[in-house]
């Protein structure tokens, strides 16, 4: 579905992805797990061309994304969903604005089956009769729903999440959870979610990944990540200041 | 109080914007043309000298054209002025350059001579200018007055001078002198102005004494024949009285003729019913237009096939057919009852490039040119903003308002970079709920009746 | 010393980079504009921000320029006897000049700062990213229609200022300074002409696109949180202001 290829991205002369090699596995739920800081978001936002490499090749359903002009990059895009770490909800807009924008974007329907879509949507994210809301009066955890039923609103074939459940309570945390678990099971897409809270991404992952220093040391099925042997994988999944990564 | 859209706030905006625009370019505008651009007339001139392109052209102080054009043509400066349509000029005009204000702008004055003359036409000449005299002529004129001068002063010293001019002197002198001791009598009784006349005829009656003295022979038979030709004139008054007489009294053909007052009002009619008739025919333009629109989203031509009848430089009326690709939309309602019940059944009903019909009567205020009447079928009204001559021009129509949609709003730039053909862009149908809004790039073909009468015999005939 | 050439040589790549950055914004806002659909709502919501918000603060601004205008014109003509001529001095220079910069530094403080802040926040809270991950253009969205508004906009306040301005000075001149008001108007018409109003525009037209696009530019490329928002405002208000008048200069001289 997505292959990364030996690809390199440095900031500023500071190597963030330095030959990572990932093939992400169509209609699963690959976690990516890492450090903060550690380079998973530029990763995931080379998979939808947010970002170009530096060096190496991005396919997606086999193309390579990193030599696409503009219109042909939109047209891969279309594919995608994404779920931002802070929702990134046009504040601007109300909810209901949000959830239609892609649909009025890409499709050629009429108003009011935009809006029976935008109820809908939103309704399986939980949120019902929010959609004249402005974004700035709902919580962080419901904006995360809307920035799903925006993601969503399209059918995508991939979604990509970005820290989804960081900066919510453990009871938020959960619902978003379960909501990604039962969006892929019912939509049977593929999903990409990057995320440093150990305990969420075991839960509902089917595929584990680890980055560290920009390239991807481990990955596998959840148990068989949790058994591995790597000391930096096992500092990360226990939670020790002390191992192979350094923080301070 | 509902609050206005964000459209409207900026309509009106927009619209106080224009008309403030308008406001000024009206006030400052010096001299603005309608539609007709007035017509041209050229003249000679010796010399241009400070006259320059756009400088006004006036009568009696108020202005009626502008110089056009002014280029060299064999050694002359050949300038072209731009007249107001409703301006004539008699063909005894005289064109003069002249100056203005302290720094001396230069400005073209038209003197009209009679007002009976005929109008030159469009296209005429001015035939009598008068160039500016610059400070080089005035000086040069000086000069040749100083010569002039000089000779005169030359020739009377000639006169004077010499021993003979002193003899002839003398004996002046003397004379006089005889005179005055005769006339001193006299003079000393009256007053002084009795002397001075009596000394003026003096010296009259001298000169002509010597004049008649050396002339006696010429003087004599002069007279002889004048006595002739009077005698001559006498017989020919005679025969001029009689004829004259004979018209007065309504005999014979011419006499019958001028004595008639029929005819002479007949004649007057006649006359004024032909002039009338070339000064209509003269503003009365016609202009076909044809222009071609590409609307991108529909992927399909629109075309407009116009004539534009113009009676006067600020009006005229538009007849045009469109064929548009999105089709005429036709609504027929029929209302059945069932059962006591009766239901309303609406069918849309869209004909594919179906024909459409305008008809519309436009106005034109200085830069702003108004429309109102059928826009493609429907009623509608427009605003047309001209720029640089009438070269580029921006308009806003506005049509089809049904209560139920949105009307139909368009707007187009035209650009006119050559005399027949010119470009446009713009944007249709833009606030359509049908999803028929579409950008659109186009150009059109503009002829007017003479531009074709001059094509058709400009074209080469086939051998 | 070397020091010196370095710091010099930094800020003239600077410059240069961000020179060319700014085009190639305006060469794609160019690109975009045209490619339909048009966002004419979004198009009519930034006029309404860009000009019909502005009006108060430059009928303001246009009629005060208009009357101190008149005022010190007033006190030189007076020397040599000219008063007569207040009146055309102050319509020239305001149709000319004063209208539409002015009208531009005011609305760069005013929409141009708001449209960095605007953007610069999207930009570091991700809607730039989101918009582009929907494959929907972030520069026809966001760019287009406030370049649109401020080119578009721009004439129709500064004909607005143009108009108030001179009331201001008629008010000046013929109220309060006694000149005659038949001769004051006379003067006017006799010496201003169309050009002097349309070139006016046609500069303050220029004004609204550069105002616009470093607005946008400064915003679209923000980055560092808060702090860096509040950087591109202000360097949008600074880096737009400098660039209308020395671009003032440069249209000037090509059109007068």
């Amino acid at each position: 579905m997505i292959k990364l290829v030996n690809v390199y991205k440095s900031f500023n002369g500071q190597k963030v992805l330095a030959g990572l090699d990932l093939v992400i596995e169509a209609g699963k739920i690959t976690v990516i797990i890492g450090q903060s800081g550690g380079g998973k978001s530029v990763l995931l936002k080379h998979m939808i061309g947010l970002m170009r490499p530096d060096q190496g090749e991005v396919f997606v359903e086999g193309v390579d994304i990193t030599r696409l002009n503009d219109r042909r990059l939109n047209d891969i895009r279309k594919n995608f969903g994404m779920l931002f770490q802070n929702a990134a909800l046009f504040d601007s807009m109300t909810v209901g604005q949000n959830v239609a924008f892609p649909l009025q974007e890409h499709t050629r329907l009429k108003r009011d089956k935009i809006d029976e879509l935008v109820e809908k949507k939103l309704l399986e994210v939980g949120l019902r009769d929010a959609a004249q809301k402005m974004p700035s009066e709902l919580s962080g955890g419901m904006r995360k729903r809307v920035g799903l039923a925006r993601a969503m609103a399209l059918d995508p074939k991939i979604i990509l999440f970005d820290e989804p459940t960081t900066g919510l309570d453990p009871i938020t945390a959960d619902a978003i959870d379960r909501l990604i678990v039962e969006t892929q099971k019912h939509t049977m897409a593929t999903c990409v979610v990057i995320s440093h809270d150990i305990e969420s991404s075991f839960k509902i992952a089917h595929i584990v990944a680890m980055l560290y220093q920009g390239k991807i040391i481990e990955i596998g099925d959840p148990d068989a990540v949790k058994s591995s042997k790597n000391p930096a994988l096992q500092q990360f999944i226990q939670g020790k200041a002390e191992g192979p990564i350094h923080v301070v | 109080m509902t609050r206005l859209s964000a459209e409207a706030k900026v309509g009106l905006f927009v619209v106080i914007g224009i008309v403030i625009l308008a406001y000024m370019s009206a006030k400052v505008g010096k001299f603005e043309y309608g539609w007709g651009r007035g017509y041209e007339v050229y003249a000679y001139f010796d010399s241009a000298e400070g006259l320059a392109e756009a400088v006004p052209v006036e009568i009696a102080g108020v202005e009626v054209g502008q110089v056009k054009k002014i280029e060299l043509e064999a050694g002359r400066a050949k300038v072209t002025l731009q007249i107001k349509q409703d301006v004539e000029i008699g063909e005894d005009a005289k064109a003069a350059i002249r100056t203005t204000g302290v720094l001396g702008d230069k400005y073209v004055e038209l003197i009209l001579g009679s007002p009976e003359a005929t109008p030159i036409k469009p296209g005429g000449r001015i035939e009598q200018t008068v160039s500016p005299t610059n400070i080089d002529t005035v000086i040069k004129q000086l000069n040749s007055i100083g010569a002039d001068i000089k000779e005169i002063t030359g020739s009377i010293s000639g006169v004077l001078g010499g021993k003979e001019g002193e003899a002839s002197l003398k004996i002046i002198v003397d004379n006089l002198r005889e005179l005055a001791q005769a006339l001193n009598e006299t003079v000393q009784k009256n007053n002084e102005n009795i002397n001075r006349t009596l000394d003026n005829l003096a010296a009259f009656s001298k000169d002509l004494r010597e004049i008649a003295a050396t002339n006696k022979d010429a003087l004599s038979k002069i007279l002889a024949n004048s006595r002739d030709a009077s005698a001559q004139l006498q017989e020919t008054i005679v025969a001029f009285n009689q004829v004259t007489e004979k018209i007065n009294r309504g005999e014979g053909t011419i006499g019958k003729l001028i004595h008639d007052e029929e005819t002479v009002d007949n004649i007057n009619t006649a006359l004024s019913s032909i002039n009338g008739y070339l000064q209509k025919e003269e503003r009365f333009r016609t202009y076909v237009d044809y222009r071609g629109e590409y609307l991108f989203d529909i992927d399909d031509l629109k075309s407009y096939l116009s004539v534009r009848i113009q009676p006067k430089e600020d009006k005229y009326y538009l007849l045009q057919l469109v064929d548009d690709p999105a089709g005429k939309k036709t609504i027929t309602e029929t209302t059945t009852i069932v059962a006591g019940v009766p239901t309303t059944e609406y069918k849309e009903k869209i004909v594919k490039d179906g024909i459409k019909f305008s008809a519309q009567i436009a106005k034109r205020y200085y830069n702003l040119g108004l429309r109102g009447g059928i826009f493609e079928s429907t009623g509608g009204v427009a605003a047309d903003y001209y720029l640089f001559d009438d070269r580029l021009m921006f308009s806003l129509e506005a049509f089809d308002f049904d209560p139920d949609e949105k009307p139909h709003l368009k707007f187009k730039a035209d650009y006119t970079p050559f005399q027949y053909i010119y470009l446009t862009a713009g944007f249709d149908d833009f606030i359509s709920e049908d999803g028929n809004e579409s950008y659109f790039v186009g150009a059109g073909l503009h002829f007017w009746d003479e531009d074709i009468k001059t094509l058709l015999y400009g074209a080469p005939i086939p051998r | 010393m070397i020091g010196f050439f370095e710091t010099v040589g930094r800020a003239l790549i600077r410059f240069v980079e961000e020179f060319g950055l700014i085009m190639s914004l305006f060469l794609s806002t160019i690109a975009w504009m045209f490619r339909p659909p048009a966002r004419l709502r979004a198009i009519f919501e930034q006029m309404e921000f860009v000009g019909v918000n502005s009006l108060l603060v430059v009928i303001l601004t246009g009629t005060f320029t208009g009357a101190v205008l008149a005022l010190q014109a007033y006190h030189g003509f007076r020397l040599f006897n000219a008063e007569s001529l207040v009146g055309s001095t102050v319509t020239l220079a305001v149709t000319r000049e004063l209208g539409p910069v002015i009208t531009s530094l005011m609305v760069t403080g005013r929409a141009g700062s708001a449209m960095a802040a605007e953007l610069g926040t999207m930009r570091v809270t991700e809607q730039i990213d989101a918009l582009y991950s929907m494959a929907a253009n972030p520069i026809k969205y966001l760019v287009v229609p406030r370049v649109v508004a401020g080119a578009l906009m721009l004439p129709v306040l500064t004909i607005i200022a143009d108009f108030v301005g001179i009331m201001g000075g008629y008010v000046v001149g013929v109220g309060f300074l006694k000149i005659n008001s038949g001769i004051y108007v006379a003067r006017i018409i006799e010496i201003v002409e169309l050009e002097d109003i349309f070139n006016g525009l046609v500069k303050s037209a220029c004004f609204g696109l550069i105002l616009s696009l470093v607005g946008c530019y400064k915003g679209f490329y923000a980055s560092g949180g808060a702090q860096g928002v509040g950087k591109a405002t202000t360097q949008a208000v600074v880096v737009a202001s400098v660039a209308i008048l020395i671009s003032d200069y440069f249209l000037t001289a090509a059109m007068f």
